[in-house]
């Protein structure tokens, strides 16, 4: 890298402001991307030919297109709303998903910051979500929105402790809450944690599902039943934001399940000097395993009743949670 | 799951070839049985076994039915209003008593057969007792009699408009209720009952909209 | 259409002590909703997740079929009946057809009896198929519709190929079906009844639809949120379903073995080998999988009516002024949704001086109150679906 580069970037300033519009760059590029995957992926599960039109027979600049729609839709808020309420929530559901960018690492050297608390801090940034969703539903002065926002408040808390538990196993194995700490301690032991962590993989992609609200865990949207759920007074650019935090949001936590437990950005076999550049390009490929198989969940289960779901929740995962958490560490005691 | 007694064609519509003998329906021990535990008089008209019953008798006929006779099917309850002016539609063509005739059709699950019960009410208030707490469905069926001829079923639980809005008034299945449409427009489908027209016909029928 | 505003404003103002000082909600569902098939309305009061009572408000769709049917001739009712049943639009026209045949004790050719059981069960087969895939996309699983749909598209195909309409084929005529008039020809040559090529493409198409039938039993019967969903959720039992009148499919599962077209002689059933399915517990789970069974069960029919199809006139001699003469009589038919009976009073007109139309989801809906009460949010959509119901028919 030429020299003057690296100095403009150690100015503090100007790298935080490089990282800042690098991210708001990731966030619509990824939800477009993956968006544009499911459209296409479901079509293909149900004899479809999906998005086909919209730049060439590819179809790729559908969901560009359907990004300049909702821009350009008119800005409609319910009378009885609470404006201020109704206005910050898809603000902070999208600060919920951008801040879990932050703690990501793509490569040996490619991390937007390093922290020594990664895992705490993206599971705590990741519940601000849930504050967001909790304000749509409420605010929304519509009956449909206030039970979606009630199973959500019940569904999203409920799932958030599975989603803690699972990874403390990986954590435990690492010794470090940093996730570029826990690639390289995975990079050392020679083998991704899944091997020693399937029943913590497992729990977490259930939990994460639950937390996406995403099909079979999504009451709170309910399309059959609640019309939109909590949505169903967003319009135009509210809804882009609610539609591409949800995207975004699949990105990160496969991002995050793939870093902990499918070795992030590294294959076994491949030299350090590759891995500066070809990190990237390993960590996103596992990513979108990841969403993949969230796709076709998506589009083959039907949903879970509110109460079975809870039940999945208490009386399954965190048990087989704390199990593997207990397991773990016998594990690493003996070993 | 049994099949129906005989095939039963039409048999019993026009004069049969067959000298001698009247034919006896195959429905008719069914219907005679029927008629005597319910207390009324049995006709089978077209393959349908109707009995009619006394309006007093209305409630324990079908009481009757239920527990004894193994009707328990509660297919539909409805009414005819037997009148002499109609303000749409044809007239009848001999004049009838007129009557408000209610009709409920019961059946049975295991081998079909069915039986229309029927009872005579007088047309200006018609009023007879609910059959709710006999057969849980007549709920609905006697809502719909309501508002549509006027009956007044007492006993109800809830006698309010099934199909109508709140505000509608008039009971618009009685023959006197016209269908407004018509006092505007007259109906051009008797052309529809002649003969196909040929080439050089392509009249449409005259639908002149006055200017209003 | 109309509630008891009065009583349901008190309803909803009610409190429900219990611990906390709760209030109840009144949810309106419908009319405008993914799941309602049609415009319904359902007024309830809800806790929570937990619903009190419901009170369906019907009539948006009420178009007077009854008094229409005063004022019309009977070849013209016989282009509004298939109205009232969308979805089976054929199966419609049969027992108004038969009631006026009776009355002018006609007697439709044999040919023309095996067509319309044919075009009937083909109804039955277009109406379980999308009942049973879009049965699943309200509990939210969205793949199975398009399986089905591709195979109904067949045998909608093969509806419009003989009678010229995919929904509402207007193909009876009184005394038997429609011929095919060579057309432009003003001597009435009869040029042929089905188009060519039409039973070897029913075959095939009775193929694709066994297909379709075990996929979706393969997808869909034993998976375990379905299960989880459907298995003992709004339970029916015999007794109530025949007390409210309840039929068809929705009351075989619950295990009364009644089906009209065996006891029935409207169409020539008992020459043919068919079961009549029926369910064990009347759950939700148990209404989807009678329909799906019952769908083999019509194949079954068809194919033995298309091997078997005596040759000979598609209508009886009629009169060109059709004039029934007086009489009064019921005839039932198993449409897919249930029991569909017109009660025909004829005084000898061009048109019915009353007609009665018994439409089968009028009374499968008029159980919602009682089987809805006390029950979750969520599984009121699962009932509801499972009743398989259409506005038109409820409100004719």
């Amino acid at each position: 890298m030429p020299s003057w580069v690296t100095d403009l970037f150690s100015n503090f300033w100007v790298s935080l402001t490089g990282k800042l519009l690098l991210v708001a760059l990731l966030i619509p590029l990824v939800g477009m991307v993956i968006g544009f995957a499911e459209m296409k992926l479901s079509a293909k599960m149900q004899y479809r030919v999906g998005p086909y039109f919209a730049g060439g027979r590819w179809g790729w600049a559908q969901l560009i297109a359907d990004g300049v729609k909702f821009f350009q839709k008119e800005d409609i808020i319910p009378t009885d709303a609470d404006r201020p309420v109704f206005k910050t929530a898809p603000m902070l559901v999208l600060v919920g998903t951008v801040a879990l960018f932050v703690v990501i690492p793509f490569g040996p050297n490619l991390i937007f910051r390093d922290l020594d608390v990664a895992v705490f801090y993206a599971l705590a940034i990741s519940s601000l979500s849930t504050i967001g969703i909790l304000m749509a539903g409420w605010s929304s002065a519509n009956k449909y929105s206030l039970i979606g926002g009630l199973r959500a408040a019940g569904q999203l808390i409920a799932y958030e402790l599975p989603l803690v538990l699972a990874v403390v196993g990986a954590v435990i194995l690492a010794g470090t809450m940093s996730l570029q700490g826990i690639v390289q301690a995975q990079i050392e032991a020679g083998y991704p944690y899944i091997v020693l962590q399937v029943i913590g993989f497992g729990v977490f992609m259930v939990a994460a599902l639950a937390e996406l609200s995403r099909i079979p865990f999504d009451m709170p949207i309910a399309e059959s039943e609640l019309v939109m759920g909590y949505l169903t007074e967003y319009s135009g650019f509210r809804f882009l934001f609610f539609f591409l935090a949800e995207f975004a949001n699949m990105f990160t936590l496969s991002a995050i399940a793939a870093t902990l437990f499918l070795g992030g950005y590294w294959l076994p076999g491949v030299p350090d000097d590759v891995l500066e550049f070809a990190g990237p390009i390993i960590l996103i490929a596992k990513t979108f395993l990841l969403v993949f198989a969230m796709i076709w969940f998506r589009w083959t289960f039907p949903r879970f009743r509110e109460d079975q779901l809870q039940r999945i929740a208490w009386v399954w995962l965190v048990p087989l949670a704390i199990f593997n958490i207990i397991a773990t560490a016998l594990l690493k005691v003996i070993l | 799951m049994t099949s129906s007694p005989s095939d039963t064609e039409t048999q019993e519509t026009e004069a049969q070839e067959t000298p001698a003998e009247p034919e006896v329906h195959p429905l008719q021990a069914f219907a005679d049985r029927v008629a005597e535990a319910v207390g009324g008089s049995a006709e089978i008209q077209f393959d349908t076994v109707k009995v009619k019953v006394a309006a007093d008798d209305w409630v324990s006929a079908h009481q009757t039915a239920r527990d004894q006779l193994d009707l328990v099917f509660f297919s539909w309850l409805s009414a005819i209003d037997w009148a002499n002016d109609v303000a749409s539609g044809d007239r009848l063509g001999e004049a009838v008593e007129e009557r408000i005739e209610l009709l409920t059709a019961l059946s049975n699950v295991v081998d079909g057969n069915l039986v229309i019960l029927s009872t005579d009410l007088a047309p200006q208030q018609p009023e007879i007792p609910s059959l709710v707490d006999v057969y849980a469905g007549a709920n609905w069926h006697e809502r719909e009699a309501y508002e549509m001829f006027g009956i007044q079923f007492d006993g109800h639980p809830n006698l309010i408009h099934l199909y109508l809005p709140d505000s509608f008034i008039g009971n618009p299945l009685r023959k006197s209720y016209p269908l407004l449409s018509r006092e505007v427009k007259p109906w051009p489908g008797t052309v529809d009952v002649e003969a196909m027209p040929n080439a050089n016909d392509a009249d449409e029928p005259s639908t002149e909209n006055p200017e209003s | 259409m109309t509630i008891d505003s009065d009583a349901v404003r008190h309803l909803s103002e009610a409190s429900v002590s219990v611990e906390l000082q709760t209030e109840d909600m009144t949810l309106n569902i419908g009319p405008q909703h993914p799941s309602t098939h049609g415009v319904l309305r359902l007024v309830a009061r809800v806790d929570g997740e937990r619903c009190f009572d419901v009170h369906p408000v019907i009539g948006y769709m009420h178009r007077g079929y009854e008094k229409l049917s005063e004022v019309r001739t009977y070849p013209q009712i016989t282009t509004i009946v298939n109205r009232i049943d969308w979805v089976s639009g054929y199966a419609n026209e049969i027992p108004f057809i038969t009631a006026a045949e009776k009355l002018m004790g006609l007697e439709v050719p044999e040919r023309a009896q095996y067509i319309r059981l044919i075009l009937t069960e083909m109804a039955r087969i277009a109406s379980h198929l999308i009942f049973n895939a879009s049965y699943p996309l309200e509990l939210g699983a969205a793949t199975p519709l398009f399986f089905a749909l591709r195979e109904r598209e067949r045998v909608l195909d093969l509806l419009e190929s003989v009678t010229g309409g995919r929904f509402h084929p207007n193909f009876n005529r009184i005394g038997g079906v429609k011929p095919a008039y060579a057309s432009g020809s003003t001597t009435r040559k009869l040029l042929q009844d089905l188009p060519a090529g039409f039973f070897a493409e029913t075959r095939v198409a009775m193929d694709k639809v066994l297909e379709a039938v075990d996929e979706l039993d393969a997808l869909v019967a034993d998976n375990e949120i379905i299960v989880a969903r459907t298995k003992g959720v709004g339970v029916l039992p015999p007794e109530v379903a025949v007390a409210y009148g309840v039929s068809g499919p929705n009351l075989r599962a619950s295990g009364v073995a009644f089906d009209l077209r065996k006891t029935e002689d409207y169409l020539p059933y008992d020459r043919f080998d068919f079961d009549v399915i029926t369910g064990e517990n009347g759950d939700c789970w148990d209404r989807w999988h009678v329909r799906l069974l019952e769908i083999k069960e019509s194949v079954k029919i068809i194919r033995q009516a298309i091997d078997t199809i005596p040759s000979g006139d598609l209508q009886a001699k009629v009169p060109k002024v059709i004039k029934v003469p007086k009489g009064e009589t019921y005839v039932r038919a198993e449409n897919p949704k249930g029991e569909m009976g017109y009660y025909l009073v004829s005084d000898g007109g061009q048109g019915p001086y009353r007609l009665k139309i018994r439409s089968a989801s009028f009374s499968n809906i008029s159980i919602l109150p009682w089987i809805l009460e006390g029950i979750l949010v969520p599984d009121i959509i699962a009932v509801m679906g499972s009743l398989d119901f259409v506005l038109g028919d409820v409100d004719r």
